[in-house]
């Protein structure tokens, strides 16, 4: 059996098709591999969530997914929020409502949220903590990342987050 | 060099010959355990067998039969689905107790149990339900009951070769209120420090502990008192769950105040199934 593994899969839109170790963790291969180090490494053992990303939709710890598990799957990292240098409307409630302090666990909440608006466009507080049960924020910013969240709910304004 | 070889199966019987194949070779679900037991030094495998694209493993369906839940479903799925909500929602709310959302979007039930933590929070809920878990290896397939799966702390019935494909909640489901009762250091995501799942059914009740012995148990004291002398002084009936139990101390709690945290769990679970 083999210890290297060929994937196939998309990263924040474009395909890709990589050859990784077996062992290697998605939070590694993202960072270290695609370079793409907007997602965090926090406690490592799936408790942080400050390396949530997206798979099909689906929010994920990547320090618990390996990379090897990517193939056929779509990636959405915090770097594939923004389109044509404008931020998405969670990343821009985030800037709105101060909704972080040292901003770490920051892509990790906002791809929860995302997953969260895209699956129940009108969450109430409780559809918010439930979803962002796995993103801890040590600076204490809960309230405020609430209430950023809340402010994408179709109930408030434009609603659609795209 | 990698320390472990990875392949995704999208049948069995490819599954069970790459499980031959190699005897340190561990069928991979959620992994949400096993990623980070491998890490850690817990568990050393030769190769992880991907078996979460298998069909029949994704099934999660209510029929004559009960409700049939397959290894690769995850703990979202299982507490979302309609005929756990509506039937044993005793079920539901254990697995909402595991992890945290973006975990529970891939842990599974069946990993769950498989990992046999006594602290498994899914466990106390399937005593209750008088679960049967269906194992399947390459030449034949079996089922034992929830009881008789757990043989010790990380220990299963489970050999080399072999994988739970899914387990079956048995109609006819229990007419009364369950409750799962979970004790722990914060109130936010933490193992059990004592979990108590209260299922009544009719006039009887049906109580099992995790994270008190070195499996998870069924308080047969405290059935009893209650199920056959007719007890209705439900602190009375509590006291006995202490013969039941064989706590140890750890990060978690000592053994003397996980005695006691199980009579008070019992109690409150009693209160709220047997009255009203």
């Amino acid at each position: 059996m083999s210890k290297n593994v060929t994937i196939n899969f998309s990263v924040n839109g474009e395909r890709e098709t990589r050859v990784v170790e077996a062992d290697l963790s998605l939070l590694t291969f993202i960072r270290e591999q695609l370079n793409l180090t907007g997602t965090k490494e926090g406690c490592a053992v799936g408790e942080c969530g400050a390396c949530i990303v997206l798979l099909d939709g689906n929010p994920a710890n990547s320090c618990l997914v390996l990379a090897a598990e990517l193939d056929g799957k779509e990636l959405l990292t915090i770097e594939g929020l923004a389109r044509n240098g404008e931020l998405d409307r969670v990343q821009k409630a985030f800037i709105d409502h101060a909704a972080f302090q040292c901003g770490y666990c920051t892509p990790g909440m906002i791809m929860s949220a995302r997953a969260l608006l895209e699956r129940n466009p009108s969450p109430t507080d409780a559809d918010i903590d439930e979803a962002l049960s796995g993103n801890l924020c040590r600076c204490g910013a809960y309230q405020e990342i609430r209430e950023a969240v809340k402010s994408c709910s179709r109930h408030n304004g434009e609603g659609r987050i795209e | 060099m990698p320390s472990f070889a990875y392949r995704k199966c999208t049948n069995l019987a490819e599954a069970f010959k790459l499980l031959k194949e190699d005897d340190r070779a561990v069928p991979l679900a959620g992994g949400t355990d096993l990623t980070v037991g491998i890490r850690g030094g817990k568990f050393r495998v030769g190769a992880l067998i991907d078996i979460k694209d298998i069909p029949e493993l994704n099934i999660l369906l209510a029929d004559r039969d009960g409700i049939t839940i397959g290894a690769a479903v995850s703990l979202n799925r299982i507490i979302s689905f309609g005929p756990i909500r509506e039937n044993v929602p005793i079920l539901a709310e254990a697995c909402h107790c595991i992890g945290t959302y973006s975990v529970r979007n891939r842990a599974t039930l069946s990993g769950n149990i498989c990992n046999a933590s006594p602290a498994a929070d899914a466990a106390p809920p399937l005593y209750c339900l008088e679960a049967r878990v269906n194992i399947a290896g390459p030449r034949k397939k079996r089922t034992v009951s929830i009881e008789a799966f757990f043989t010790g702390p990380g220990q299963t019935v489970l050999q080399q070769g072999e994988l739970v494909t899914s387990v079956l909640i048995p109609r006819p489901y229990p007419a009364g209120k369950g409750v799962y009762l979970k004790g722990s250091r914060t109130g936010s995501v933490d193992l059990a420090t004592v979990g108590v799942a209260v299922q009544r059914r009719g006039n009887e009740v049906r109580i099992a502990l995790g994270a008190v012995a070195p499996t998870p148990v069924r308080a047969g004291s405290v059935e009893n008192a209650v199920n056959k002398n007719g007890e209705t002084d439900w602190a009375a009936a509590a006291r006995l769950v202490r013969d039941d139990i064989s706590p140890i101390t750890d990060l978690r709690g000592s053994r003397e105040y996980r005695y006691h945290l199980a009579e008070v769990l019992v109690r409150r679970g009693l209160e709220q199934v047997m009255e009203g």
